[in-house]
């Protein structure tokens, strides 16, 4: 996207009927490092790529919990974050004192999208930078919304935001339509996969990655970190047995064929 | 949120600055009793509505449903029952319109309604009545009351006002969990009968009504056989002979 004369407030248009200063918000979220989400029929898991400025600090929190059944995974500007996840907090927290019982998931990301696009319609104000999975559990069922700075929300059986995410959509494209009947264990590991394609090289250690859980009997947590190493310990060696084999079969198919160029 | 505070700008400004305020009931209800029963809850009360002790009104339905799957019965001032039913009705047309699968259930109506009693008991202006709130959702049965003073409960028997004295005392020594339909009407026709003889604003014409996972019936008025026929009630002044 290039500067032009329309971009400067958010309550200009364009010609062609854009808001450019959503659109930039937009590309806030994008330029944020990555989170993940998937969901089964009872269980939903987030996981986020915990960025850390240099190796002196620590890396910014980017998985909130809401309510017991409700927990958000932010990219974007995470100031922005926090103060929205404040929000949400509130408003389940309010529902709850006055009819005690969880707020349900949907009635809670419209009233954030609704809050979003107030951001959209004032000259004083600017769009949140932010995107937000907002994982959820109430009696209808396990939900994953995604509320971008534009104020639309949509419902997702799994999604991925940030900084090359487009890799772990890959991914979860290729399985999604077998999370409905996931377990619990085999959600996680695929969202674990998921934050791995999205290092695209880069080691994948459970000091650099956040994920939580939440299903029908398991209110929103953090998974330990140890437990997080395991998972990714496991998914390593699977990956290392087939590298083993490779060379062998190198030498058998090398005596006519060309090398593929890939 | 705007339903709470439709609920609690009730206190009257009066021309000088002044606010006024509830300080006693003019039109009220007597007993409510309410029970669990196998299918579902079981709630009762007379149709009549009393002016001090003139029984003034003899046609006042003092049990409502609300939404889906709740069933509202009160005992106290008519008036102020009115009022929590239009509150009522406008969060449930809210709930309804969100239109999303997501559905008030009767334990949060409970707790709404406590809210509100409590809130105006805070502000010296409450909402005189008794409320027995009993509904079933997803097979699960429930039952509570509220009080106007915000005093909330759950229980498988409750009742209102003079029932607490009369009723439970019978309820207690005869409610038993999973009583059939038919159980539990004579059950509860027994409670009434003890409160039409011994409660004197109590009408003879009541209505029972029922709440199941299908939804709520509640039945024509109508009246219990009575008698009078008690050889104590021959001569009653028999036992006060020399006073004036």
């Amino acid at each position: 996207m290039f500067r032009n004369q329309y971009d400067t407030d958010v309550t200009t248009w364009s010609p062609a009927g854009r808001l450019f200063q959503v659109e930039y918000a937009m590309e806030a979220v994008k330029q944020g490092a990555a989170a993940v989400g998937l969901r089964s029929t009872s269980h939903v898991v987030l996981a986020t790529v915990n960025k850390a400025t240099s190796d002196l600090s620590s890396y910014q929190k980017k998985v909130f919990k809401v309510d017991d059944h409700i927990g958000v995974a932010i990219s974007g500007l995470t100031a922005d974050g926090r103060v929205l996840s404040r929000y949400l907090r509130n408003e389940c927290i309010n529902h709850a004192f006055v009819y005690e019982s969880p707020l349900p998931v949907s009635r809670l990301v419209v009233r954030l999208a609704d809050k979003a696009q107030v951001c959209t319609q004032r000259s004083w104000k600017r769009p949140y930078g932010v995107g937000l999975l907002v994982a959820g559990l109430d009696e209808t069922g396990a939900h994953l919304y995604y509320n971008c700075p534009s104020g639309n929300y949509f419902e997702y059986q799994a999604f991925a935001i940030g900084s090359r995410s487009q890799a772990a959509k890959t991914f979860l494209e290729r399985r999604f339509e077998s999370f409905n009947n996931y377990s619990r264990d085999e959600l996680i590991k695929d969202a674990v996969f998921a934050i791995k394609e999205t290092l695209q090289g880069e080691k994948l250690t459970s000091a650099i990655c956040t994920v939580a859980i939440l299903g029908k009997d398991e209110a929103f947590h953090l998974i330990d970190q140890k437990i997080i190493q395991e998972i990714i310990d496991s998914i390593e060696i699977k990956e290392d047995a087939p590298a083993e084999q490779a060379p062998e079969q190198d030498e058998a198919g090398s005596s006519g064929a060309a090398p593929m160029d890939i | 949120m705007e339903l709470q505070t439709l609920a609690m700008k009730d206190a009257t400004i009066v021309d000088d600055g002044t606010t006024e305020r509830t300080s006693y009931p003019y039109v009220t209800g007597t007993s409510v009793i309410g029970m669990k029963y196998k299918e579902g809850v079981i709630m009762a009360a007379d149709t009549g509505g009393s002016y001090g002790s003139t029984l003034r009104y003899k046609s006042v339905e003092r049990i409502k449903p609300i939404g889906k799957h709740s069933l509202l019965g009160a005992s106290g001032e008519i008036s102020d029952f009115q009022e929590i039913l239009r509150y009522l009705d406008e969060l449930i047309l809210y709930d309804n319109m969100w239109d999303d699968g997501n559905s008030l259930g009767p334990k949060e109506v409970h707790n709404y309604l406590t809210r509100v009693m409590y809130n105006r008991r805070n502000k010296f202006d409450p909402l005189w009545n008794s409320l027995v709130l009993g509904g079933v959702k997803n097979g699960q049965k429930y039952l509570g009351m509220v009080s106007m003073n915000g005093t909330h409960f759950e229980d498988n028997h409750v009742a209102t006002g003079f029932g607490n004295h009369l009723a439970r005392p019978i309820l207690r020594a005869e409610w038993h969990e999973d009583l059939s339909f038919e159980e539990a009407v004579k059950l509860m026709e027994k409670c009434l009968l003890v409160l039409l003889y011994r409660d004197r604003s109590a009408i003879n014409k009541f209505q029972v009504a029922k709440i199941t996972e299908e939804g709520v019936t509640i039945s024509q008025p109508y009246a219990l056989k009575t008698y009078w026929g008690f050889s104590a009630f021959q001569n009653p002044s028999k036992g006060a002979v020399g006073s004036w």
